[in-house]
């Protein structure tokens, strides 16, 4: 892999985790989880699947270094979710709404398992009020994202304009 | 269906990475935050808070324009009530000032001194939430504004907030009430106990040593015993009507505040004496030692709760 695609890639999580910690924190009726939908994501790239873990597992050790829940809660959840994408993917570029229906019931696995382990390891600042309203909300609010940017992401990341054109 | 391909290495690296998950995981919770991973904390956040500033300087007024805009006539009828709020408040403030030049007269004539101790406080905007489930909430000031871990914190009406858990150098990270492990140890009127958080809802269990019973909307304030707050800060409301079993009564309480729409908090540098609080649980009651001349009497009186 080139490193301007590591840089990218950095860059990239960075963009996530900022915005999701700043501009998404504050919005109530759209609350994505960026990070988690950037671990999916990269699976469909060309990126090598290995190194699609190693990076997702490392994301989710960022936000876990930036919240207050458990060390490596994330990291354990976003690295399952990010191997279940590499297991899946090629049922994921059919077309455009199945690539966000595949990214929505992603995330859904995602968020669920990160309240179970949390549950688990008594993380109890992840079951605050609304808890209910976000397992739904994150996996609705991903699959639009999934929709409008996962083409583009995927062709800025393997330089392949032709990439997910759905033809 | 998941598809497999002979030969792969996808499944070892899986297992590697949960293994070390699981075992920062375990480090993270016998350490207590602290150590390694305390210090791995500080270095993320030092890095990342520029940024997250950035984006909340950029951000944050376009939210409030769209908010603004979608709630704009419940904006103009909060702006008539906080209009007749301000002008009621002037109108104590001036009798305030009154009250106060008649107190310092008093306490010239009679020889007075206050024995209480400021709380400095640091005044903080929220800039942000680490994720959609991670409930708390990222500060503008950290280590270098003179923020702890463990202070409390409290909203510009002075209702209990949370307490710091993680500092950096420039931003902090403050746990709700709410969703802290440890709850808050309150009184209501004379009765103490502990209002303890509850799982996916703001409501606290409230516990107490009661031998009597409490009604819906008793005011609950931080009790003297607590050792994380001092005394007297509003908490929350209690919710329904309860009698003591074997004294001991059980109810929820309602928190004062919404963290989900804090927008400035204040971290009060509490306790004042780290030392001396640690070492003595009695020095969270702030006491005024008044001594009258001429009859040579004192006496010993605790602020009221609230």
């Amino acid at each position: 892999m080139r490193l301007r695609t590591i840089l990218t890639l950095v860059g990239l999580v960075l963009v996530a985790i900022v915005l999701q910690t700043t501009m998404f924190s504050r919005l109530e009726f759209f609350t994505p989880d960026l990070v988690l939908l950037l671990a999916i994501l990269i699976p469909l790239t060309k990126i090598r699947p290995e190194l699609a873990l190693l990076i997702a597992f490392t994301a989710g050790l960022t936000v876990d270094l930036l919240g207050s829940a458990v060390l490596g809660l994330r990291g354990i959840v976003f690295t399952i979710v990010a191997y279940l994408g590499i297991r899946t993917r090629d049922r994921a570029d059919i077309g455009r709404i199945v690539t966000a229906l595949w990214a929505g019931g992603l995330t859904l696995t995602g968020v669920i398992l990160l309240i179970l382990v949390g549950t688990l390891f008594g993380q109890s600042v992840l079951l605050g009020e609304g808890v209910v309203d976000r397992v739904i909300f994150v996996p609705i609010a991903n699959f639009i994202l999934a929709f409008i940017l996962a083409p583009m992401f995927v062709r800025l990341i393997d330089r392949d304009s032709t990439a997910f054109r759905y033809v | 269906m998941l598809s497999r391909q002979p030969g792969d290495r996808t499944l070892p690296t899986l297992i590697t990475l949960l293994v070390i998950g699981l075992l920062l995981m375990t480090y993270d919770i016998r350490s207590d935050g602290g150590g390694v991973t305390g210090t791995l904390r500080t270095g993320a956040q030092t890095i990342v808070a520029p940024l997250q500033k950035g984006a909340a300087f950029v951000v944050n007024p376009a939210i409030d324009a769209v908010d603004s805009l979608s709630n704009l006539a419940i904006l103009r009828e909060q702006n008539r009530a906080l209009q007749q709020e301000v002008a009621e408040l002037q109108a104590e403030l001036i009798a305030s000032v009154d009250d106060l030049a008649r107190l310092e007269l008093y306490e010239q004539i009679y020889e007075l001194e206050a024995t209480t101790t400021a709380v400095g406080r640091t005044v903080a905007n929220v800039i942000g939430q680490p994720d959609a489930f991670d409930v708390a909430l990222i500060i503008d000031k950290g280590s270098s504004h003179g923020i702890a871990v463990g202070q409390p914190v409290i909203d510009s009406s002075g209702f209990v907030v949370g307490s710091v858990q993680q500092v950096s150098a420039l931003t902090a990270t403050i746990v709700p009430i709410t969703v802290g492990p440890s709850g808050v140890a309150v009184a209501v009127g004379e009765q103490v106990g502990f209002a303890l958080p509850q799982v996916t809802t703001d409501e606290m269990r409230l516990e107490l040593e009661a031998q009597e019973p409490v009604f819906a909307g008793d005011r609950a304030v931080t009790s003297s015993r607590s050792v994380n707050f001092p005394a007297g800060l509003p908490v929350g409301e209690v919710m329904a009507d309860a009698a003591p079993t074997n004294d001991v009564l059980i109810t929820t309480m309602a928190p004062y505040v919404q963290t989900d729409t804090l927008r400035v908090v204040v971290v009060l540098a509490w306790p004042p004496d780290p030392v001396t609080a640690a070492t003595d649980a009695e020095t969270t009651t702030t006491t005024t030692t008044t001594t009258i001349p001429g009859d040579g009497s004192t006496s010993t009186t605790a602020p009221e709760d609230g």
